[in-house]
């Protein structure tokens, strides 16, 4: 017992603020509708990562333990909430024989698409392990998880099956088959969704959460009508399935999704991250279902100064903190490759502080009502 | 469809203990209407509150053990793990439902009885947070704890203290119901320390049971008279805290509670140890779902329930998990590295009976007595308050029963009483039964079992077979 020799009272719950949550903790509160230390934070740093931490972008996107490093190293430089394993939403198309080039120093372009028409399906469902390039997200969210797994949600970006099909065949086409040859589209979607659940379901073997991104569905790509007829389905079969493991689903659309907030609420995901919408628009719309991630622009972080980005979010998290059912400041889109790292310390600095819990720690003791003293 | 074990048209498959890539293949049978079936706090169906999840899911939200454990491959086991891994999520929605959370601490399995007696009142025990940092492979409830004065000396039971701190793993609680006295002494430390970061504690002194220095019955009957006052104050405090004057008939309905989950942890046992129809992991989850039914008796007794008719069919049908030549092993002290079971029972060896200083949760308490002098007797049985010696019998009643051939005691690194403990067991079970008997410290938490403990398992599972021959 000596190791208690010092007289007791030396504890105060002043020093609990010197005991902050890890990023684990933090999001494990704010799924369950508990109230945090601070606003989790998540610039949606990507390809940026490869950038910041000396690895060529090629190595990045090919190599998943290039793309562990590079996340993990920009991790703990700006003390982000997150890990996020992504390069480009062509992973599953790709997969399934969409052709891809590898630039040296810039993210893959398409070259050829498996298809050139609609209404040419096979039965083909992809092998994570063996396809494209779907192995190095699976050995990234390995690495990333045996290095800091116990600490740091590791997110891997999963393209919805309306973006994955739309780089099956020619994007033209598959546009102008949404209104001339929509069962076809329909079908073509369904061999989509089968690939990309496929995926989904390795990702959470590696032990990532899925993050479901959808940006070709955004409102700046297509209608609301064609939304909810096209992608919407098979969005919602994807968060129906990881729903099956009680995971918490993003929903990630980038652009103006102002005119499908309510029916990106409806697809079932438990947290919306927007881009190019009023932010207050959607605390209003859907704060009281789901809860925001987003969104300050990605364009004004890259180029504006850091005292311009320190402003923008501290108004931001303002009006995002208010959210019923939860908030995590974020980017709207991808951190530009070229972003300064002061911008993206500036965010991340005066996102914690503006998002911090004024009531935090303790302030759950002592609204128990209960008086100070032993019994 | 029942609540209790008749899955429809889902048929667990030949009993065996699997990988967690195995679990996530076998997932993919479960139909959506069995994950729909099962939710906690019941009647509620509220979809915050369905637990019928793969090991998959929990890895995701940080428990990386468990990428390394065995899991039996029934559904009912799958049911265990889900509903114990979301234990956290369980005691904030307690909360968020209007529930009164009670933290009792240190006398492992009574004082719950009595919290649970109370309409809308759980109980559940920080001390079993120990477990975290290694389901977790994770230093961080540790260091925390040793960031608030409490390092390397203690045990790993010091994480209960991190987890106050942190406010992440179970909400703030209503009570804090602490128990010293006879309860472990490193133990207590924590407490004291845990009572600077809460508004109140309620201090519950626990007597020690002494009969090896040939105290009289009058000496058994002050214990427990002290016990039945302590708890008396237990309600007293209680009551005042919810507003509900605790009637005779509320008290013996919890009592009967109780004693359902444990009658059916005790056939499990016979079952486990007996015939050797489930894992020692599992086994030990079940024994340790005693102290607090992880924080939700009912759905926790039709858990259990489902695990007896599995258990039960398993046996009938002749279904055996180990080997017939397995090593029949007593294991002393719980490990708080669950790899450390699975690991033994990799190598050949088999868990015929234990001795995890819980057994007071395991007593049955009568019925037919007041309630609150019920509990304390029964609780007098406990092996946390008596002597080594006694712990010491327990092992030996087991091993005889199983016809033991050897005896595991992992302590615990820093774990005082554990020190001295381990030594005596040790040489009691050698100088007695003639035993081999393996002891080591349980080492910190991890990816990996260390290469000594594996090595010196290895070779003491060698020598307990060399001695069927020899």
């Amino acid at each position: 017992m000596t190791q208690w020799a010092r007289p007791l009272g030396h504890l105060t719950t002043g020093r609990l603020s010197s005991v902050p949550l890890t990023p684990r903790e933090r999001f494990g509160l704010l799924v369950i509708d508990e109230p945090q230390d601070r606003v989790p934070i998540l610039p949606l740093i990507t390809a940026h990562a490869a950038h910041a931490a000396g690895v060529s972008l090629r190595d990045y996107y090919t190599d998943g333990q290039q793309m562990a490093r590079a996340q993990l190293f920009t991790q703990e430089r700006y003390g982000t909430d997150f890990i996020s394993l992504f390069s480009e939403v062509g992973i599953v198309a790709e997969a399934l024989g969409t052709q891809f080039t590898y630039p040296e120093d810039d993210l893959p372009i398409l070259n050829r698409p498996k298809w050139l028409k609609l209404g040419q399906l096979d039965d083909y469902v992809v092998n994570p392990e063996r396809d494209g390039r779907l192995r190095v997200y699976l050995d990234a969210a390995r690495h990333a998880y045996e290095a800091r797994g116990d600490t740091v949600p590791i997110l891997a970006y999963i393209p919805a099956p309306f973006t994955t099909a739309q780089q099956l065949v020619d994007g033209e086409t598959f546009l102008i088959g949404l209104v001339a040859e929509p069962e076809k589209v329909r079908a073509l979607l369904d061999y989509a969704t089968r690939s990309v659940i496929r995926f989904a379901r390795a990702v959470i073997d590696a032990s990532a959460l899925p993050i479901l991104v959808d940006p070709l569905a955004s409102g700046s790509v297509i209608s609301a009508q064609h939304y909810q007829g096209f992608a919407l389905p098979s969005e919602q079969a994807v968060i129906k399935f990881l729903h099956r493991y009680d995971l918490d689903v993003v929903l990630h659309i980038c652009g103006d999704t102002t005119a499908i907030l309510e029916l990106m609420a409806a697809s079932g995901a438990d947290l919306l991250s927007v881009d190019q919408i009023d932010l207050a628009t959607a605390v209003r719309q859907v704060g009281n279902r789901c809860r925001l991630i987003g969104n300050l622009d990605t364009t004004t972080l890259w180029l504006a100064s850091a005292a311009e980005v320190s402003q923008l979010v501290e108004r931001m998290v303002s009006i995002g903190k208010a959210n019923p059912k939860g908030y995590v400041a974020a980017t709207g889109c991808e951190v530009p490759i070229a972003t300064p790292a002061e911008n993206i310390t500036a965010f991340v600095k005066t996102a914690a502080a503006a998002g911090k819990n004024p009531d935090w720690p303790l302030g759950s003791f002592e609204k128990s009502g209960l008086k100070a003293g032993r019994g | 469809m029942s609540r209790t074990g008749q899955t429809g048209p889902y048929t667990d498959p030949e009993p065996r203990r699997i990988t967690f890539d195995e679990w996530g293949e076998l997932f993919q049978k479960i139909p959506d209407e069995l994950i729909e079936q099962f939710h906690y706090f019941p009647p509620n169906r509220e979809p915050w509150s369905a637990y019928l999840f793969p090991p998959q899911t929990f890895a995701i939200y940080g428990c990386r053990h468990l990428r390394r454990l065995k899991f039996d491959n029934s559904l009912a086991a799958l049911r265990l793990w889900g509903f114990v891994q979301n234990e956290t999520e369980r005691l904030f929605r307690a909360r968020q439902t209007g529930r009164r959370v009670i933290a009792t601490m240190g006398d492992l399995g009574a004082i719950p009885v009595i919290v649970n007696s109370f309409p809308d009142c759980l109980a559940f025990y920080p001390d079993c947070i120990w477990w975290t940092p290694f389901v977790m492979e994770s230093s961080v409830l540790l260091d925390t704890a040793t960031k608030l004065g409490v390092g390397e000396m203690t045990c790993f039971s010091r994480a209960a203290l991190g987890a106050f701190a942190k406010q992440a793993y179970f909400p703030a609680p209503d009570l804090v119901i602490a128990a010293t006295g006879a309860s472990c002494d490193d133990y207590s430390g924590i407490e004291q320390l845990v009572a600077d970061l809460v508004p109140e504690v309620l201090w519950v002194e626990i007597p020690f049971r002494c009969e090896a220095r040939n105290r009289t019955p009058a000496d058994r009957t002050y214990a427990h008279q002290l016990l039945v006052a302590e708890y008396q104050r237990v309600v007293a405090r209680l009551e005042l805290l919810t507003g509900h004057r605790l009637t005779a008939a509320e008290l013996q309905a919890g009592i009967s509670r109780a004693n359902r989950v444990r009658r059916m942890v005790t056939r499990l046992r016979e079952l486990a140890y007996g015939l050797g129809v489930l894992p020692a992991l599992e086994m030990m989850v079940i024994e340790f779902g005693n102290l607090h039914y992880y924080s939700d008796i009912d759905e926790w007794t039709t858990i259990l329930a489902h695990l007896v008719a599995t258990a039960e069919a398993r046996a009938r049908a002749g279904q055996r998990l180990h080997p017939v030549d397995a090593v029949r092993l007593i294991w002393v002290t719980p490990p708080a590295d669950p790899l450390l079971l699975c690991y033994v029972e990799d190598e050949g060896g088999r868990v015929v009976g234990t001795e995890y200083v819980i057994n007071q949760a395991l007593v049955p308490i009568a019925e037919h007595r007041p309630g609150l002098e019920a509990i304390a007797e029964s609780f007098m049985a406990a092996s946390l308050i008596g002597s080594t010696r006694e712990r010491i019998a327990a092992v030996f009643q087991q091993a005889i029963e199983h016809q033991a051939e050897g005896v595991i005691v992992s302590g615990i690194l820093g774990g005082s009483h554990c020190a001295m403990e381990s030594r005596l067991i040790t040489d009691y079970v050698q100088q007695e039964l003639g035993l081999p008997v393996l002891e080591f410290d349980v080492a910190p938490p991890g990816p990996e079992l260390d290469r000594q403990t594996t090595t010196r398992i290895d070779a003491f599972l060698e020598l307990v077979r060399s001695r069927r021959t020899g």
